[in-house]
């Protein structure tokens, strides 16, 4: 009863239309004043301390190297990389698109901004070479999903965030550790190269169906000249993961070398952007990274009301007594998570309903980490559903093509996504043999 | 005067944010510098060369004597006052997002009715919090809490509530006079890339792939 | 009749010393008042985290809690930091002189000015010295990367070694050792058995060159509000849960270092009197170093309590 009265207002207040982080907030105030006897000032504490986390603090980092290298000319290297590697196959431009996302998601934590990036310059090329636009859009929304599954990635950020300090048991009674931010990094490695190559497969053989042209098959002198002016960019990645593996640095100081680097490629190496433009990078990231944080420290308080009236624990309870297992929740959490990933944004979904579905989880004998891949996928998912996906919209301005025409253009690749979505829920190796692998 | 105010705000969250990731860096690099040295010293030990064991030693005593443990709590605080002030640039440029499916679809008086309340939302919420916020800075500097590693008092850091509830609320109560009297909404575009335009020239000249 | 509800809130798991021992206290307390009181423990920071409660304690938002006694220095009492210093307890019965004597008392005495009253002293432990290297002498940390939490006793004491102290966030530790970010770490045996850090260790130290505490506080108003009886009954319950609290500590750092030897992945050593009595000469200096910080006279007094 408490649950649904605190949805109920939430649900209110969210369709005004106002920020997601007020409404939380002041779902939490309309239920302390009018449902609840927990004192006010124990709320103002979670206002101060909320965000108090140094792991939390990847968030801006990461948020900032990726505003550094979130730049034509960056795209513009990835692609030419991508094209003289993978051009003459079938589906050409199309498979060099979905290349090109895969990379450019392994130096940005940000799907539209992956979208963006690639499909302003690929879909006109595409256009021009015979494609028919709803191809490119197709292909360039879903393969921009690639941004939150390939590390770095904002939302994994969020879900170590949402679930660390939880205490939670698992089937047998003993305690759980939450994921860190290296193993969901880690644990995406695979997961984002496999759901790359289906899309390419689908790419591929939808356009060997159409008999869509291929490109002329690059010289080796011109695939080793475009590795090499994409290789800066492509470091970014390595100096993270091979930082936090090789025990140089903390997932957090991680992301903050990585900004310094990304400053360094994009002003000195590649010039793309001016030591004068600088301030306008730093105040683009600071205005996302507050935007996150506030919502973050919203959800915190949200949280805090929702367990202080033991909604999470009620509900793990009533879900372990249903008997539905770990198979059936786990097609329950999917379902949950596609519905309202069809109006909400990512991050927010992740830091509202990560807590709340987290125990059952773990109480049924999921991994963490698993867990926290199968959140992204569907995140990722989300992107591209109507009638809210970032994705969608960004392909929609891009390709002067109206939502629906979109959507219906993006559903070969969607249906490839949910196929992927299948096989990482039931299938946990595909998520955790490259954590195992690293001994974690 | 408005002006002064919104440049302050740009600059105050723009140098927040460099200066948590220079400091975090260096820390980096001292830890790093630290390893070097220690191993170096091990390194000239093991080959019983003196002069090289004396230079590292001295090296890692010099780069040991500045401490920088302080570096992530400071690095928390900065991120803490560039989250309350960046909130309220936010407003401003629009950046918060929201569910606006409903809002987009309606028209006229209905949605001018609608995007009011969500704006008067964000002022109630964040009076709420400049007034709540404002009260427990006060507890707290009476209680006379200092931060563990800066040592620094805890009711300065708190500050960042109150002052940066009190100035999003007047961004929010600015948004909803633009609203009003111009029928505007600051947007941000969440899919930006710079240097596209460059991009597109070049292809159209028929420079790449 | 209303019960008097008081909340006490706590950050480890219950089956841990201080969560079985706050489940203790509830049971008596309960039992010593007749039911006037009822006391609703919250472990596993559900309702504040570590670096929040003090605060949540002080507004009243709970009435109870068991903070480490390293919170007490940034509260503003820095006397309490003299229970980081290394060394300064040879042993439990040295420690008991000054928590269960005159000089704890006066300690306790300080926080009312913050709005805080001591009840007790609950242990954890006396800390371990853990590494991937062996650690015999004062020598063998120069250059180590040693993960700490803030503290600067011990902060001062890693750099007497020679070690670079790093504060991290303890979640963060695991991985860091795993990785190596940092090279070790101190903890109770209990600590480092539950958070699984022997698995990322080779060598450990059976050093005890520190301690680790917490105390049982009450926000002042709230209980100087409660009738005397109540009172009186409550005192009772906490003595009793403090013995029972102070045995199963005990117990569960001797429980997790037999069950770390067992396990394997790290070597343990117990250091000879003459590398003990090396390692003490080495950390002397900082005694004196935190003088100034502590109070001369907390540490002459605390000294003195145990030499007694
Ligand atoms: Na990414
Ligand atoms: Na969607």
């Amino acid at each position: 009863m408490t649950a649904l009265i605190i949805f109920a207002i939430l649900a209110i207040l969210l369709v005004t239309g106002m920020p997601v982080s007020i409404a939380l907030g002041l779902t939490v105030f309309t239920f302390l004043f009018g449902f609840s006897d927990v004192p006010m000032d124990a709320i103002a504490l979670k206002l101060f301390t909320g965000i108090e986390k140094f792991e939390i603090m990847a968030i801006p980092f990461f948020i900032l190297a990726g505003n550094f290298l979130t730049h034509g000319g960056v795209a513009r290297r990835m692609i030419r990389f991508a094209s003289s590697m993978v051009g003459h196959w079938y589906g050409g431009l199309g498979i060099a698109s979905v290349l090109s996302c895969a990379l450019f998601a392994a130096i940005s934590g940000s799907s539209p901004a992956t979208v963006m990036a690639v499909g302003s310059i690929l879909l006109p090329a595409m256009v021009r070479q015979g494609y028919p636009p709803q191809f490119g859009v197709g292909t360039i929304t879903s393969s921009g999903g690639l941004g939150i599954l390939i590390p770095p990635s904002i939302v994994m950020v969020m879900y170590a965030v949402a679930t660390s300090g939880m205490v939670v048991t698992g089937p047998d009674g003993g305690p759980v550790m939450s994921a860190s931010i290296g193993d969901l990094f880690m644990a995406g490695v695979i997961p984002g190269l496999m759901l790359a190559t289906m899309l390419g497969g689908t790419t591929m053989w939808r356009a060997w169906k159409k008999g869509y042209p291929r490109m002329p098959r690059a010289p080796m002198i011109d695939r080793w000249k475009a590795f090499r002016e994409s290789v800066w960019g492509l470091m970014l990645i390595v100096i993270i993961m091979g930082g936090i593996y090789g025990g140089i640095f903390t997932p957090t100081e991680a992301a903050a070398v990585s900004a310094v680097y990304a400053f360094i490629v994009a002003v000195y190496v590649y010039k793309d952007i001016k030591l004068s433009d600088v301030p306008k990078v730093l105040l683009n990231s600071a205005a996302m990274s507050a935007m996150l944080l506030y919502i973050i420290t919203n959800a915190v308080m949200f949280a805090f009301i929702l367990t202080s009236e033991q909604i999470p624990q009620g509900l793990s309870a009533w879900i372990v007594e249903l008997g539905l297992g770990k198979v059936g929740f786990l097609l329950v959490v999917n379902i949950l998570l596609l519905a309202i990933g069809m109006v909400m944004e990512p991050s927010a979904i992740v830091l509202i309903m990560a807590p709340i579905l987290y125990p059952v989880a773990m109480a049924l004998g999921v991994d963490p980490i698993h867990f926290g891949i199968i959140l992204v996928v569907n995140m990722e998912i989300g992107l591209c559903t109507p009638p809210v996906g970032l994705n969608l919209y960004v392909a929609s301005s891009l390709s002067k093509l109206g939502l629906t025409d979109v959507t219906k253009a993006t559903w070969p690749w969607l249906l490839t996504m949910l196929t992927f979505l299948m096989l990482v829920t039931y299938i946990p190796e595909i998520t955790l043999l490259l954590p195992r692998l690293m001994g974690m | 005067m408005l002006r002064l105010l919104d440049r302050l705000e740009e600059v105050l969250i723009a140098t927040l944010i460099a200066v948590a990731t220079v400091l975090i860096f260096l820390a980096v690099t001292h830890r790093f510098a630290i390893g070097f040295a220690a191993d170096l010293v091990g390194f000239a030990r093991a080959r019983e060369m003196t002069g090289l064991a004396d230079f590292a030693r001295s090296m890692f005593m010099f780069v040991n004597s500045l401490k920088m443990t302080w570096a992530q709590e400071a690095c928390i605080y900065l991120f803490v006052w560039m989250a309350k002030f960046g909130a309220a640039y936010g407003v401003r440029t629009g950046i918060h997002v929201g569910v606006d499916i409903l809002a987009e679809r309606l028209t006229g008086n209905k949605r001018r009715a609608i995007t009011t309340i969500a704006m008067s939302g964000g002022i109630l919420f964040t009076a709420i919090l400049t007034w709540i916020g404002t009260d427990f800075v006060y507890h707290v500097r009476n209680g006379g809490q200092t931060s563990p590693d800066l040592e620094m008092p805890m009711w300065i850091i708190y500050l960042a509530v109150p002052l940066g509830s009190a100035l999003m609320c007047f961004r929010f109560v600015q948004a909803l006079h633009l609203f009003l009297t111009t029928g505007e909404i600051a947007h941000h575009d969440h899919g930006s890339v710079d240097g596209l335009d460059e991009e597109a020239e070049d292809l159209a000249k028929g420079g790449h792939a | 009749q209303d019960k008097i509800i008081i909340k006490f809130s706590h950050v480890v798991a219950p089956d841990t010393p201080k969560g079985k021992a706050a489940a203790r206290f509830e049971e008596l307390a309960e039992l010593y008042t007749n039911g006037a009181v009822d006391i609703e423990v919250y472990p596993n920071s559900q309702l504040y985290k570590d670096k929040e409660e003090m605060e949540a304690l002080q507004l009243g938002a709970v009435q109870m809690l068991a903070p480490s006694l390293a919170k007490f220095g940034p509260l503003g009492v820095r006397e309490f930091e003299v229970f980081d210093l290394p060394f300064i307890f040879a042993d439990y019965d040295a420690l008991r002189k000054v928590t269960q004597g005159e000089v704890g008392a006066g300690l306790l005495a300080k926080l009312e000015d913050k709005g805080i009253s001591g009840l007790a002293y609950w242990d954890n432990g006396f800390k371990i010295m853990s590494a991937n290297s062996p650690l015999k002498s004062p020598d063998d940390f120069l250059g180590l990367k040693m993960r700490i939490q803030s503290s600067k006793v011990i902060e001062a004491y890693m750099n007497k070694l020679g070690a670079v102290p790093q504060v991290m966030a303890f979640s963060e530790v695991y991985q860091a050792l795993q990785t190596g970010v940092v090279d070790g770490t101190e903890n109770p045996p209990s600590n480092m058995y539950t958070q699984k850090m022997n698995e990322v260790q080779d060598h450990a130290t059976v050093s005890n060159h520190g301690y680790l505490g917490y105390a049982v506080i009450v926000n002042k108003q709230f209980w100087d509000g409660l009738p005397e009886d109540v009172r009186v009954g409550l005192d009772k319950a906490m003595l009793e849960a403090t013995e029972y609290a102070n045995s199963i500590a005990k117990d569960d750092n001797d429980q997790a270092l037999a069950a770390m030897e067992a396990a394997g992945t790290t070597e343990f050593y117990t250091l000879t009197d003459e590398e003990r009595a090396a390692w003490m000469e080495a950390l002397a200096p900082v005694n004196e170093e935190m003088a100034e910080r502590i109070g001369a006279e907390t540490i002459a007094a605390v000294e003195a309590a145990v030499s007694q």
